[in-house]
């Protein structure tokens, strides 16, 4: 009885999981964010922001991949930071 | 059975296939974009790594024979970071502490979609916000890590919220309106009850870093965060863990399980009228073990007792930088303060004990500056006084230089 019960709640925090991944969408507050503030805003969140001028374009691609599995920023706050240090750099 | 079981596959597969549905524009896109030296497939990787140097200080050590200072820590972390395609990504890190050399980390990740990456191998545990993102020398502020349930204090090193896990996980970060929330949800081996050298029970501790499950059962755990202003500058997360610690045919032990929660919190503003940047991290977290029996040591008639075996444990630090100043001296200073308490199970018989052998709680209290040298370097000093439950005061002066490149 008590694993069937540990089963359906695994079933239904899936379930919720899927609804809230499907139903969400960001305002126009975060999705006109540049990657300068988006930079500025997850870095610090941890460490110190770093320098665009510390690493080639292709270092913060793979620094981006890094931070987001690290930090779990959203794919789309991934892209914009990694596009603006890229630019910057 | 078998029914809730398909139950659970078809769930999984919804979730999976319809979080890839909503990603297929955004796929269609990736694809259209990508050609000559960005396409996918070319290897890009990157070495970094972190190294540091330290020094302690007792200083109110009376005992003539004790050594009272000591250049006594230094090491060095490579970390390799492969990005193989724009979905798979490997990271490891080999840690090199004090002349011991431990494989810290080695995890593969695929990204399913925007929002779902797997990954599977050792990786830091997903429990609490320290493992994962406070813990690297070159970002911990202080000379040391929070006061935590260790060999230092314990019969043996928990690892209840920090070092490394075996198994797979899940995680992402999903924009919800104005605010974000992210996740990480593991399988892994779990924990086992702790053993000294002999073999024998250290009397309810319990070991979360196994290389080696020591019986069927896995343990599941995760972390929700939830940042609830668009600025990020608050993140509060919950944790919760559970797996069985008992060897796999141990009649005494096989059932016994463990449960631990843990919540944390990080606050990170700049605020202009101070030209500063404030910053509050926090994490609490909490472990019970199931009532057992276990051998009084030392006892030659083989008796057993039990106890309430939850251990508590948290700590909160506030830093304060006037990076906004003009003074470059200044804009480079951060002056620290934490404060940190474990209570062990007041009736083990293992643990700080007070004077009339009950246990209690333990507190350190720290105070702390760092000066950046750049962003990611820096040179850190902290006065710490620790008191046990007995009465006992312990004084330590540390210095440490951090560096990551």
């Amino acid at each position: 009885m008590k694993k069937k019960k540990n089963i359906l709640s695994i079933v239904l925090t899936t379930f919720l999981f899927a609804v809230i991944i499907n139903s969400c969408a960001p305002t126009s507050k975060i999705t006109d964010k540049s990657g300068a503030q988006l930079w500025g805003e997850n870095c610090m969140r941890c460490h110190n922001a770093p320098s665009p001028a510390d690493y080639s374009d292709t270092q913060w691609e793979t620094i981006g991949m890094h931070m987001k599995l690290r930090a779990n920023i959203s794919d789309v706050e991934r892209e914009k930071i990694v596009a603006f240090l890229q630019s910057a750099n | 059975m078998k029914k809730i079981e398909l139950l659970i596959v078809t769930t999984l597969l919804i979730s999976l296939s319809t979080g890839y549905a909503q990603d297929s524009t955004q796929t269609e896109l990736n694809k259209s974009r990508l050609s000559g030296t960005d396409a996918s497939g070319n290897t890009k990787m990157l070495l970094t790594a972190v190294a540091w140097f330290g020094f302690q200080a007792h200083l109110n050590d009376t005992v003539k024979t004790d050594v009272k200072n000591n250049f006594n820590s230094y090491g060095f972390s490579p970390m390799f970071l492969w990005k193989l395609s724009d979905k798979l990504f490997f990271e490891s890190e080999i840690e090199i502490n004090n002349g011991e050399f431990e494989l810290e980390f080695a995890k593969l990740s695929y990204s399913l979609n925007k929002y779902i990456t797997i990954g599977a191998g050792r990786m830091l545990t997903p429990f609490g916000a320290y493992a994962e993102r406070w813990e690297p020398v070159h970002i911990e502020r202080f000379p040391n890590a929070p006061l935590r349930p260790d060999d230092d204090l314990l019969p043996d090193n928990t690892h209840l919220f920090w070092g490394a896990i075996m198994g797979v996980d899940v995680r992402g970060g999903i924009p919800m309106g104005s605010a974000n929330m992210n996740y990480s949800l593991y399988v892994s081996n779990g924990p086992s009850l702790a053993k000294d050298e002999t073999g024998a029970l250290l009397g309810g501790v319990v070991q979360y870093e196994n290389l080696d499950d020591n019986n069927n059962n896995k343990e599941v755990g995760g972390r929700i965060g939830f940042l609830p202003f668009s600025n990020s500058s608050l993140e509060i997360g919950f944790s919760g863990k559970h797996g069985i610690a008992g060897d796999e045919g141990d009649s005494a032990y096989k059932n016994i399980g463990a449960t631990a929660y843990a919540f944390d919190l990080n606050y990170v503003k700049a605020f202009k009228p101070l030209k500063s940047i404030i910053g509050i991290r926090s994490q609490f977290n909490s472990v019970t073990i199931d009532k057992s029996n276990y051998i009084i040591p030392d006892d030659s008639t083989g008796a057993t007792y039990t106890f309430d075996n939850t251990l508590q444990n948290y700590f909160m630090q506030v830093s304060f930088r006037p990076a906004l100043s003009k003074n470059k001296f200044l804009q480079n200073i951060e002056l620290l303060f934490r404060y940190n308490a474990i209570t062990p199970p007041k009736d083990a018989v293992w643990g700080p004990k007070d004077t009339n052998g009950k246990g209690g709680t333990i507190t350190r209290t720290d105070i702390g500056l760092c000066y950046w040298l750049s962003w990611r370097t820096g040179l850190r000093f902290a006065y710490e006084t620790q008191k046990n439950p007995d009465g006992e005061k312990n004084n330590q002066f540390l210095i440490r230089f951090a560096t990551g490149f």
